[in-house]
């Protein structure tokens, strides 16, 4: 009767290791699955959160490489020197803002210098008049995976630049492909400043759409990777669902069932004590008819 | 004809000794009813054929059936043997602490702080930093994982081994007492051979004698036989330890190794493994379920180190560094973790190259190591291996549970067989004791009747 109490009161039917051992063992296999489950799921919530991050200095980006091109579109022969020089102090203040959403901060540090995190990916150098002269990369090319499930590590990060023409795209420099945002937008600079125009249309706008392409292809990536993140979380989720249900089967008690029985054992020991009484207060014995 | 009076007036006052006696005893377990047997006496050859003389008590006999007595012996013996056997596996249970949670739990691994819990707690730990590697917040959390496991295994080690030591303390008790008995018996065995010198049979010291060798068969399986004069002799595995009113030989404990204790005889030294009895469960416990349960944590908790240790050697801390070792110690009992990484996080070795602090690429294998299939446990993940050793003792608990009811059921239908073969009837014992009253009042009624015969003889010679 004790152990249909317990059951009843615990909601488990088996809650000790002797009281059906091939079923614990299944059952707390089963609990260790579901609580990696968990710590992927969580590990999940991070890579997105990081991958957002990372799409909104995309993003920035983005703008930034329009405007570019839309002073070089600009920047023609019909300009005055004024407007050029103009144009020239804002390509300075757009790489100055390029670099600074390259340096944004995450959980760990640094998100775009690769696995570099300490320090800033991007150090520009200006001259003395505070036009940027160069923007040097500190960062490398390797960045960091975690686990989404059981052998399957996912990477969101990209490395600000990688000039080694293997491994993941730089955002903003890569051997493969051409891209090299920042120089690029330092000879826009320069030509600007010094009224070069046929140089700008010549080799800054076809350099600069190596760029921005560079840069709508990179944000379309890390659209694909959070769709992929949020399908691996639901399918996590999914399975979590499944794994405690298998568990409630294994491990919970029928409340029903299990009342039933208790009820079934209360009555039958009561039974038992009643007609034990009954039997020690009418005891028969020969004495009582002796004398 | 008085004397055949005198004789039956003394028959049924034994009679109703006897019926008393077993009145006094009936409440008493150990005692088996007795019985008066009453015989006619030799008759005397007359002129018209042999003529009767009145009856005579010629024995008390006891009621005993030797069967049932061996069967009980035998039974007793099995199920000390389990109930130590569970005694000692509900201990190691207990000690283990894993028990499932009720409903309303938040999907945690067997019981919240249980060793299942910190072993999965570690490596989501580590998963958990491979997304942050250089934070701070997920090194602090990492050690202090490592830490509760560590203390986890130590703490479970020296549980184990405490009741370990209990075991052999209780082996230790019962050889004493089990000592004690011998010479019990063998007392009584003199006692008996001198009380049946003459005639009859010394009840109530068989009666003893047999609750003393029940409470003998408790601690250790004997095998029983009776000689000539009436006394028992006792062996053990084919050593005679009792013969007649000596004590042939005892029982004694030995170091087998590692203080853990066997019995063997005193004398000739040699060892004994009794198949029944505690002294027997209590020894298969220790050496069996137990031993399993603690060579099981101990070859995880060796492969956990060197394992861990391997992976994390290769790897550099922020600093820097590289080749120091995660935990410290190479089993359950001095398990622990490396005291330069508790003071200094930072020392944590995560990265796979020097220099890059966000690379991850150590610590995300010792998190993917939780799903790695060890060779040096069989192919088993380190949670697998943890489930399997200790869902082995709840295999080797249950099924001792299981054949002690068994056994329990057939105990009490011999001991109700027994009870009425020899138990007292109050009933039955108050029928004779008024059938012997009558007859005594009969008997005392027929010394009278000769008397007044005689008198009248004698009047007639006035």
């Amino acid at each position: 009767m004790n152990r249909l109490q317990n059951q009843a009161a615990t909601g488990k039917r088996i809650s000790q290791l002797d009281d059906d051992p091939s079923v614990m063992r299944q059952v707390l296999d089963l609990q260790t699955q579901d609580s990696q489950i968990a710590q992927y799921r969580k590990n999940i919530a991070s890579l997105q959160t990081l991958a957002n991050s990372t799409y909104n200095a995309m993003s920035g980006l983005q703008t930034i490489s329009a405007r570019a091109g839309e002073i070089a579109t600009l920047a023609n022969g019909a300009r005055s020197p004024q407007e050029l020089t103009a144009y020239a102090i804002e390509v300075n203040q757009l790489i100055q803002q390029g670099v600074q959403l390259m340096n944004s901060s995450g959980q760990g540090g640094h998100i775009f210098g690769g696995t570099q995190t300490t320090q800033p990916p991007f150090v520009a150098t200006t001259d003395a008049d505070g036009n940027v002269t160069g923007v040097t990369y500190q960062g490398n090319e390797s960045v960091p995976a975690a686990e989404i499930a059981a052998g399957a590590p996912v990477s969101v990060q990209t490395p600000g630049a990688n000039t080694s023409g293997s491994g993941p795209t730089g955002l903003i420099t890569d051997s493969r492909n051409g891209a090299d945002f920042f120089n690029h937008l330092i000879a826009l600079q320069n030509h600007l400043r010094a009224g070069d125009t046929a140089s700008i249309s010549s080799a800054d706008i076809p350099a600069l759409a190596k760029d921005e392409d560079n840069i709508t292809s990179q944000i379309a990536q890390n659209g694909l990777i959070q769709s992929h993140l949020s399908v691996a979380d639901s399918l996590a989720s999914t399975q979590s669902l499944s794994v405690k249900q298998t568990i409630s089967e294994n491990s919970d008690a029928d409340l029903a069932q299990t009342l039933t029985q208790l009820s079934a054992t209360q009555t039958a020991y009561q039974v038992a004590l009643q007609s034990g009484a009954k039997l020690l207060s009418q005891s028969q014995s020969l004495l009582n008819y002796l004398t | 004809m008085l004397n055949l009076g005198a004789r039956s007036l003394q028959t049924q006052q034994q009679g109703v000794e006897v019926a008393g006696h077993n009145l006094a005893n009936a409440s008493n377990p150990a005692y088996s009813r007795q019985r008066l047997e009453i015989q006619a006496s030799t008759p005397l050859s007359t002129s018209i054929g042999p003529v009767g003389t009145g009856a005579d008590a010629v024995a008390i006999r006891q009621l005993r059936d030797t069967l049932l007595d061996q069967q009980i012996q035998g039974e007793t013996s099995v199920i000390s043997f389990l109930q130590s056997q569970q005694t000692a596996l509900q201990y190691a249970e207990a000690g283990i602490g894993e028990q499932l949670q009720g409903a309303g739990s938040t999907g945690d691994v067997g019981s919240p702080g249980g060793l299942a819990s910190d072993l999965s707690g570690l490596f989501n730990a580590f998963q958990d930093m491979s997304t942050a590697p250089s934070s701070m917040t997920g090194r602090q959390a990492v050690i202090s994982q490592a830490q509760q496991l560590t203390t986890q295994f130590n703490q479970l080690d020296q549980r184990i081994t405490s009741i370990n030591g209990q075991l052999n303390q209780s082996v230790q008790t019962d050889v004493g007492s089990a000592n004690q008995l011998l010479s019990d018996i063998a007392g009584l065995n003199h006692q008996i051979a001198g009380a049946e010198a003459g005639t009859g049979a010394a009840n109530d010291l068989r009666d003893l004698r047999q609750q003393k060798i029940e409470s003998l068969s408790q601690l250790v399986n004997v095998q029983v036989s009776t000689d000539a004069v009436g006394g028992a002799s006792l062996s053990i595995g084919g050593q005679l330890l009792v013969s007649g009113g000596t004590v042939q030989d005892t029982l004694e404990t030995y170091d087998s190794g590692g203080g853990q204790l066997l019995v063997r005889t005193a004398g000739a030294g040699i060892p004994l493994t009794p198949a029944g009895g505690s002294i027997a469960g209590t020894i298969d416990a220790r050496d069996g379920a137990l031993k399993s349960l603690h060579d099981g944590l101990n070859t995880l908790a060796t492969q956990i180190i060197s394992q861990v240790n391997t992976a994390y050697r290769a790897g550099y801390d922020l600093n820097g560094n590289t080749g120091a070792d995660f935990f410290t110690g190479t089993n359950a009992s001095d398990m622990g973790v490396n005291a330069a990484l508790v003071n200094d996080p930072a020392s944590l070795q995560a990265s796979g190259v020097a220099g890059a602090a966000g690379d991850n690429q150590v610590v995300l294998a010792l998190g993917q190591m939780a799903n790695a299939a060890q060779a040096g446990l069989g192919n088993q993940t380190f949670a697998q291996s943890y489930n399997g050793t200790i869902t082995g003792l709840g295999t080797a608990l249950a099924s001792v549970n299981t054949q002690l009811d068994d056994e329990q059921s057939v105990q009490s239908m011999l001991q109700t067989q027994r009870n009425s073969v020899s138990g007292v009837s109050v009933d039955e014992e108050m029928t004779n004791l008024v059938m012997f009253q009558r007859a005594f009042q009969a008997s005392a009624h027929l010394v009278s009747v000769v008397d007044q015969m005689l008198g009248i003889v004698v009047s007639l010679g006035q």
